[in-house]
């Protein structure tokens, strides 16, 4: 269990992050701290469990790394839960009352439209968060250092693809 | 002047030229014939973080997050069909620049250069009057301002300054720089996702969009000689604009895409010693190898996916987040279009400010300038990196004699140029303000635009092997986008007299 948590993390931590965005988007809307941290609990945490779960998929191999498009469909289908826990939850926890949304189909339609802007931001983050993570725990975890393994060959395709551009013109060392 | 040698078996895999006599060409134009190598392998899978991600990132500029969003409070969602086709235009244009970058390794002016010299020219003396001015930097600055107080002529002056000694020392400094914005554009794509999620409504989305499939709306008021000519601008402002479609063919071949892999790369001042002689022309593949011809078309769905995914998605996904923020304050704050239709336009950037505090209180109208400054400094370095980019690249290959200052000096030499004449300018010049600058900028940029069309249509049809070749839809959007944006340049001087409002 330690060992899938710790492929989760990256994600999990991305998806906190968002939830503390919102957070502080509350903070400066005028609502108390009491309630801001409402808000960024009841979305971050749905955030960071889904986000940790496509951490998880990565690592069992069933997502590939880096591809989009997996990426886009898991938000498409995650997010707008995940906005919705939000609303319902901070009602409940704030007003004692479930914050249903009025329009609950154009509230999942809507969210569903955003969830492909945010799965664009949370890859670009994960990817770069996740191989210095797994790089960190991989010692004491053979799935974190197979995954690992697997960014490394990644990075060796792009690298050897340069490279043999550059064993043509061996004075080159390259700027970008 | 039409090609006519079809290109055989390769004659080398090791890049070392065989003799002349032995060595097969592309003979294309009247130009040095290009000598036959293999073609690289394309990207393995279809990935979101290639290094074309981190250009794209600089690309969503100030049209996106400024201009349209501007458009959009005066004249309601519906003028966002122009917008819709700006942007399409220019996935299509950006798919057929990457056609001749990746078949030949040239860059877009060599092309050019290939079907008549004078054309090159052209675009050479065009870049110089378009991109001298500093006018994305100024427009940053001054929200920088509106946030520190520092001066926006002291903040630009030294961000100038600071972005040519990046690119001259850049092989140290660059994958720095390139790690900490992409970081910076990632956490700003995930909270502009936030906020959206937050503060916007199904129904705006609904008239965001059906206000895109407006074909035909053009209000009255739009058709006057204070906007129109702004109108114009702002669809050369869609997405990439200008000649940055021109130089993401330079921008490819650094990357090493397509044949650009075996044309070396172009390094900052600091480390200009170390270049490499930069081959005097570009190079084919053979297009009657099934295989090379397999590779191609994985080349082709590499940078598609890059054209609709990149440019087109994130382009629309920006403009329209950045659009539902701003009509939500407009509905709170009715003043708003009153305070751009009185004609003051530093008023414009206040009241994007005012529609990001009204949506979220007086810090996120801060955030919204500080994301003004950030995309300013960014678009900063992406559009003089590129000028440099581009001059150096025709002056070496066409001016007789710079060969021998080598590209990185020739580039280092534009770059400096280009930075010290905008300083001069923002301290002494006529320059009356950042948005009038931008204006100027985004007019002129229409030309190059339509200009840039005509080019692509002669160049891929005339230049490339037939096997590579655009098809026939592709050729009339093409020839569309080039009447598109010089019909609507030619009606604004006819129509008004004017050339920007």
């Amino acid at each position: 269990m330690r060992r899938l948590g710790e492929l989760a993390v990256p994600g999990a931590v991305v998806g906190m992050a968002a939830g503390f965005v919102a957070g502080g988007l509350a903070l400066v809307v005028g609502q108390p701290p009491g309630w801001a941290m409402v808000t960024a609990l009841t979305f971050g945490v749905p955030l960071a469990l889904l986000g940790g779960l496509y951490g998880v998929l990565v690592g069992s191999g069933k997502v590939r790394i880096g591809v989009f498009a997996p990426a886009a469909l898991f938000w498409f289908v995650g997010f707008p839960p995940a906005r919705l826990a939000h609303e319902v939850l901070s009602g409940l926890v704030l007003g004692g009352v479930a914050g249903w949304p009025s329009d609950l189909v154009g509230f999942l339609a809507y969210q569903a439209m955003v969830s492909l802007g945010w799965a664009i931001g949370f890859l670009w983050l994960h990817e770069r968060i996740a191989p210095g993570w797994l790089r960190r725990v991989r010692a004491g975890n053979p799935r974190a250092a197979e995954l690992f393994e697997r960014y490394v060959v990644h990075a060796a395709a792009l690298a050897e693809a340069r490279e043999r551009r550059r064993s043509r013109h061996p004075s080159r060392a390259g700027r970008t | 002047m039409d090609s006519s040698n079809a290109p055989a078996a390769s004659s080398s895999e090791s890049g070392v030229t065989p003799p002349p006599s032995a060595e097969r060409v592309w003979q294309a134009g009247r130009l040095e014939p290009m000598p036959i190598r293999k073609l690289p392998d394309a990207p393995p899978s279809i990935h979101l973080l290639g290094p074309t991600v981190f250009l794209v990132a600089l690309g969503v500029g100030m049209g996106e997050s400024y201009m349209w969003p501007r458009l959009v409070l005066l004249f309601g969602p519906e003028i966002r069909w122009l917008f819709l086709i700006g942007v399409t235009l220019q996935a299509v244009v950006m798919l057929e620049m990457a056609r001749y970058a990746m078949a030949t390794g040239e860059s877009i002016f060599f092309g050019a250069a290939r079907v008549f010299k004078p054309i090159m020219w052209f675009f050479f003396v065009v870049a110089i009057l378009v991109y001298i001015w500093p006018g994305h930097l100024s427009a940053g600055a001054a929200a920088l301002e509106r946030i520190t107080g520092i001066p926006w002529v002291v903040s630009a002056c030294v961000g100038l300054v600071l972005v040519g000694l990046l690119f001259s020392m850049a092989k140290v400094i660059y994958p720095l720089l390139e790690n900490v914005l992409a970081l910076l554009i990632g956490l700003l794509v995930v909270s502009t996702s936030i906020v959206a999620a937050m503060v916007g409504q199904w129904s705006d989305v609904v008239s965001t969009i059906t206000g895109m499939f407006h074909f035909g709306y053009f209000p009255e008021q739009a058709m006057s000689p204070a906007w129109f000519p702004i109108i114009v601008g702002s669809i050369a402002f869609a997405g990439p604009s200008g000649m940055q479609q021109m130089w993401y063919t330079l921008h490819l071949r650094d990357s090493g895409a397509g044949m650009g892999a075996h044309i070396p790369k172009v390094r900052g001042l600091r480390h200009a010693g170390e270049e490499e002689e930069m081959p005097s022309r570009g190079f084919m593949f053979d297009t009657d190898d099934a295989d090379e011809m397999k590779k191609w078309k994985g080349w082709r769905r590499w940078v598609t996916f890059d054209a609709l995914l990149l440019f087109w998605g994130i382009t629309m996904l920006v403009t329209i987040s950045f659009t539902v923020l701003a009509q939500a304050a407009s509905r709170q704050s009715p003043d708003v279009k009153g305070l751009i239709e009185s004609g003051e336009r530093e008023a414009a950037l206040n009241a994007m400010s005012d529609a990001f505090a009204s949506a979220g209180g007086p810090v996120l109208g801060g955030v919204f300038l500080g994301f003004i400054a950030l995309i300013g400094l960014n678009a900063t370095l992406g559009l003089f990196d590129s000028f440099s980019r581009g001059q150096s690249d025709m002056a070496y290959h066409f001016v007789p004699g710079a060969k021998k200052f080598g590209v990185s000096k020739l580039y280092a030499g534009f770059l400096w140029g280009v930075i010290l004449f905008g300083i001069a300018i923002l301290l002494w010049g006529p320059a009356d303000g950042p948005g009038a600058i931008l204006d100027v900028l985004a007019f002129l940029s229409t030309f190059a635009m339509g200009a840039y069309c005509v080019v692509l249509l002669l160049v891929n049809n005339r230049m490339l092997p037939k096997p590579i070749r655009p098809k026939l839809v592709t050729n009339l959007v093409i020839g569309f986008g080039a009447v598109f944006y010089l019909g609507m340049l030619i009606f604004s001087l006819v129509k008004f007299g004017v050339v920007v409002g």
